[in-house]
């Protein structure tokens, strides 16, 4: 197709989409209890196709002319028209957030249940869906912050679902509230100290005033302390191991695999378009927040059990290289090495498209798992790689993504951020020097952690034998489920295997130059001159592995297994599920090294028997990790804000008297006031 | 009409306006709160004819003969309804003394004088003169609520309020057109027929109207 004929085509789809997103509502609310799931479902994995659809069609095509959006704001001061037009960047994150969304509402259609399966769910859902597939859209600011609280309202409402029958779903809720009105309120301060100094409030507007000096640092803390919020980056993740539990799973896998990215994408638009002339501190700031964020991230994911709150830290993880990657792109754009910083920024791209599949069949395969047994704690299941074969499949390529392993995804965002990283040449700038080896020093412990963890997240949740009833009697799940597994599933080993064709796509979108494909499927960068091809990998690899399976297949029929009883079990097991490592033994080490960042703490409780005090009839072991930056930073602030409510208490006593005695002094202080003015 | 009788029968109305309300406050029974509102009405229907027809105005006279009956007639039967069918004729109790109330009426009226001058500029005109009356009326109807115990009381100091302002629209613009003053005088009395019904309904419910007991804090 003709670059026109795709812009043409992005302006339907945006059309497609709001219509779309209406259709599912309809259907979410006047469509009878029994199909309300498939109708509103369908409708919604069509919106997120279309979303998919014109992000890809936005990417390769000329420049839309976009969706006005008729809506006159009562608003003073220069406001330029509410216009709906991704550019090359917006169309790669539409792309992520369509793709997400229609296998989280294809997978919702099998899994939504109870609350989640309701009038409300599904419309909240809807709502969502659309405002997440219009902030990368939006080519003003007027527009992004709608899109955004739409993302922001309909999240909320569904992560409610469950508040009913489990209390923390009320908390998590209050806390995913809370950060995100406080994420909103900096990006509203942000965009509007942008919008003042430019003089309007489109994109175009903001970019071509040519910010700079104070007001662009101010504007530019502000905005990325806002999306830092969205994206989950230390220390303000608190909300991401809290709400992504809690929600029903096809919405944590849509919020952690796309919501969050809009907070990366927010980040990469600032310094990317609005403000592409910051300031080297700019750099360092997003590098360190990006740094820390993975390793403090996959450091707590490493000790979870609970699955989907090993997910969600993850997830922190994830965004934190993204994050990382985007900085040390500035900081070689800084110093001259545009070629590199192309590297860097199309690895930010790419962790962020890989995370994005990846991450989706996790919290898919994990809501899976959680519909089958009724369990997310990894200490109480086991053995259902047998009995769910689609999913443990499915987790296990996710967990191979998420581990950075090849013929993945993951494997090939983390070997771009890597190539970004040595390549760098710090020979000429101290800071670069110091910077490069830091970060890389950060994510190879990253890489071994999260390899660790997704271990950890596999064996000991898939292999090995049942631990409890639960899980012995789980069950496959149903195939709209398996279908969102699977089509997850094959999009990371797409990525991983045919790095090529889309890593040009994606260069469209940053200033990236000299990527191009080889053979069809590799990669090669001609900035740093390397070239990545997992296909032709992939076959060598096989090369040796197949005489070597064929050989061993061959020995093993030779000779029959026997079985080996043990020698004084006097008939008994070898082992029992007891005595499998769980995930809180597995990670014991990582505890022990890393304990005084963990903070954990551990009580052995014995219970002796009533006859002798040297019989011991039960013993209990309970390991907890806190987070520190909560229980540093949060919880006495919230107690700070509790004890000035309990101030304003005092003020306020019910009496009547009392509230006009309020309004009488205040009229007559105004009065006199006026008086004397 | 000639500048002294004009002056003089301005001078007569808002020197009513203003007596009836110190008496509202100085006094302790809710019937003669009520009668002294009516007398208030009729001074406010007053008002409004004189500063009417001074300015040649000819939508004056049917404009005061709404503010007398919606002010001078209807509201004050529908509260001496209210009152009688609940047998309320004494009010409960005041949290001043009766020493207190007086002053502070007499302070809040200096302090009308004191910022209405400053508040509209010195106007020539004996209407605008006259404004510190209806400032007054304000803060006397606001004392009232706060120092008053009963809800037929609080109700009374509530139009007085109403008056108040009523009076200062009148002074200082020289009148409301007829349909907006129409407007504002049913609304006025609807609040009053609604909360007439509310204090009866109170003193059914719970055996009394004091204000002061309902402090329960609700959600």
């Amino acid at each position: 197709m003709t670059p026109d004929r795709l812009a043409a085509l992005v302006d339907v789809g945006l059309l497609a989409q709001a219509l779309l997103g209406a259709l599912a509502v309809l259907f979410a609310v006047v469509v009878p209890r029994r199909v309300r799931n498939a109708a509103s479902g369908s409708a919604l994995v069509a919106v997120g196709v279309a979303g998919a659809i014109t992000g890809v069609a936005a990417l390769l095509g000329a420049p839309a002319a976009g969706l006005r959006i008729p809506l006159a704001l009562p608003l003073a001061g220069p406001m330029d028209p509410m216009l709906l037009a991704p550019d090359r960047l917006g169309a790669v994150f539409m792309a992520i957030a369509g793709m997400v969304v229609a296998l989280s509402a294809l997978f919702g259609i099998g899994y939504a249940h109870g609350a989640a399966a309701s009038r409300t769910g599904w419309t909240a859902f809807a709502v969502f869906a659309v405002g997440l597939q219009f902030v990368p859209a939006a080519a003003d600011a007027v527009t992004f912050l709608l899109a955004w609280e739409l993302m922001a309202g309909g999240s909320t409402v569904l992560l409610l679902a469950d508040h009913a029958v489990r209390e923390p779903v009320r908390r998590a809720t209050l806390w995913y509230a809370v950060m995100t009105h406080l994420s909103f309120l900096l990006l509203l301060t942000g965009f509007g100290i942008l919008a003042a100094a430019a003089g309007g409030t489109s994109w175009a507007t903001m970019a071509g005033a040519g910010l700079g000096g104070p007001v662009a640092g101010v504007a530019f803390v502000l905005l990325t302390a806002g999306f830092a919020t969205k994206a989950g980056l230390v220390p303000v993740h608190v909300w991401l191991p809290r709400a992504h539990p809690e929600a029903p799973s096809h919405m944590s896998a849509a919020m952690s695999a796309a919501m969050v990215k809009m907070g990366v994408y927010g980040i990469m638009m600032v310094v990317l378009r609005l403000l592409p002339e910051g300031p080297r501190w700019w750099a360092v700031l997003l590098i360190a927040l990006g740094a820390g964020s993975a390793l403090y991230g996959i450091l707590q994911a490493s000790v979870q059990s609970d699955l989907k709150r090993l997910l969600a830290y993850s997830t922190t993880e994830n965004v934190g290289l993204v994050v990382a990657a985007v900085g040390i792109g500035v900081l070689l754009r800084d110093s001259g090495q545009d070629g590199v910083a192309g590297v860097a920024f199309l690895a930010a791209l790419l962790l962020a498209v890989s995370h994005a599949a990846f991450k989706t069949v996790l919290f898919l395969g994990a809501g899976s798992v959680l519909h089958a047994t009724g369990e997310r704690d990894l200490d109480l299941l086991g053995g259902l790689a047998s009995r769910m074969p689609w999913t443990a499949t499915a987790f296990g390529i996710g967990a191979m993504g998420a581990a950075a392993l090849p013929v993945t995804s993951g494997f090939v965002a983390e070997w771009a951020l890597l190539q970004a990283l040595v390549h760098a040449d710090a020979r000429a700038d101290r800071l670069v020097a110091v910077v490069m080896p830091v970060t890389m020093a950060v994510v190879a412990l990253t890489v071994g952690l999260g390899l660790l963890t997704f271990v950890k997240a596999l064996g000991i949740g898939f292999l090995a034998r049942p631990r409890t009833r639960a899980a012995a009697d789980a069950h496959e799940a149903g195939i709209t489920m398996r279908a969102a597994l699977a089509v997850g599933s094959l999009l990371v080993l797409a990525l991983g295997l045919a790095p090529g064709p889309v890593s040009v796509a994606l260069a469209g979108a940053v200033p990236a130059g000299g990527v191009s494909t080889v053979a069809g499927t590799g990669l090669v960068l001609d900035a740093v001159g390397v070239v990545l091809h997992p296909v032709g990998l992939t076959l060598l690899l096989l090369a040796i592995l197949v005489p070597l399976v064929v050989v061993n297949v061959v020995l093993a029929r030779r000779h029959p297994r026997r079985d080996v009883g043990l020698a004084w079990g006097s008939g008994g097991e070898r082992t029992s599920p007891r005595m499998e490592y769980n995930a809180t033994s597995y990670a014991e080490p990582l505890v022990r090294v890393f304990g005084s960042s963990l903070q954990a703490t551990r009580s052995v409780e014995v219970v002796r028997h009533e006859q002798s005090p040297l019989l011991v009839s039960q013993v209990a072991f309970t390991q907890e990790t806190v987070d520190v930056v909560e229980e540093r930073i949060y919880l006495p602030a919230a107690r700070r804000a509790e004890r000035f409510g309990d101030l304003a208490r005092t003020v306020q006593n019910g009496s009547i008297h009392r509230y006009v005695g309020f309004s009488f002094a205040a009229l007559v202080v105004v009065l006199v006031v006026l008086a004397l003015w | 009409m000639s500048d002294h009788l004009y002056e003089q029968l301005l001078a007569t109305t808002t020197g009513l306006l203003l007596l009836t309300a110190v008496l509202q406050v100085w006094g302790r029974s809710v019937t003669r709160a009520i009668r002294l509102l009516a007398i208030q009405g009729l001074a406010l229907a007053g008002l409004v004819l004189v500063v009417g027809l001074h300015g040649g105005e000819r939508q004056a006279p049917p404009v005061a003969l709404l503010v007398l009956l919606v002010k001078a007639v209807a509201m004050p039967w529908a509260m001496a309804r209210s009152a009688r069918l609940i047998d309320q004729t004494k009010e409960a109790g005041s949290l001043a003394n009766p020493a207190v109330e007086l002053i502070g009426a007499a302070g809040l009226t200096l302090l009308a004088y004191a910022i209405s001058g400053p508040l509209l500029g010195g106007q020539a005109d004996p209407a605008a003169q006259a404004a510190p009356v209806g400032f007054s009326l304000v803060l006397l109807g606001f004392w009232q609520l706060l120092i008053r115990r009963s809800a037929l009381t609080q109700l009374v100091a509530f139009l007085l309020i109403d008056n108040g302002i009523a009076t200062i629209a009148f002074l200082t613009s020289g009148g409301l057109p007829l349909t907006i003053e129409l407007g504002v005088s049913l609304d006025v009395l609807l609040v009053v027929l609604i909360l007439g019904v509310l204090v009866v309904r109170m003193h059914e419910e719970q055996g009394h109207i004091d204000i002061t007991e309902l402090r329960e804090l609700r959600d």
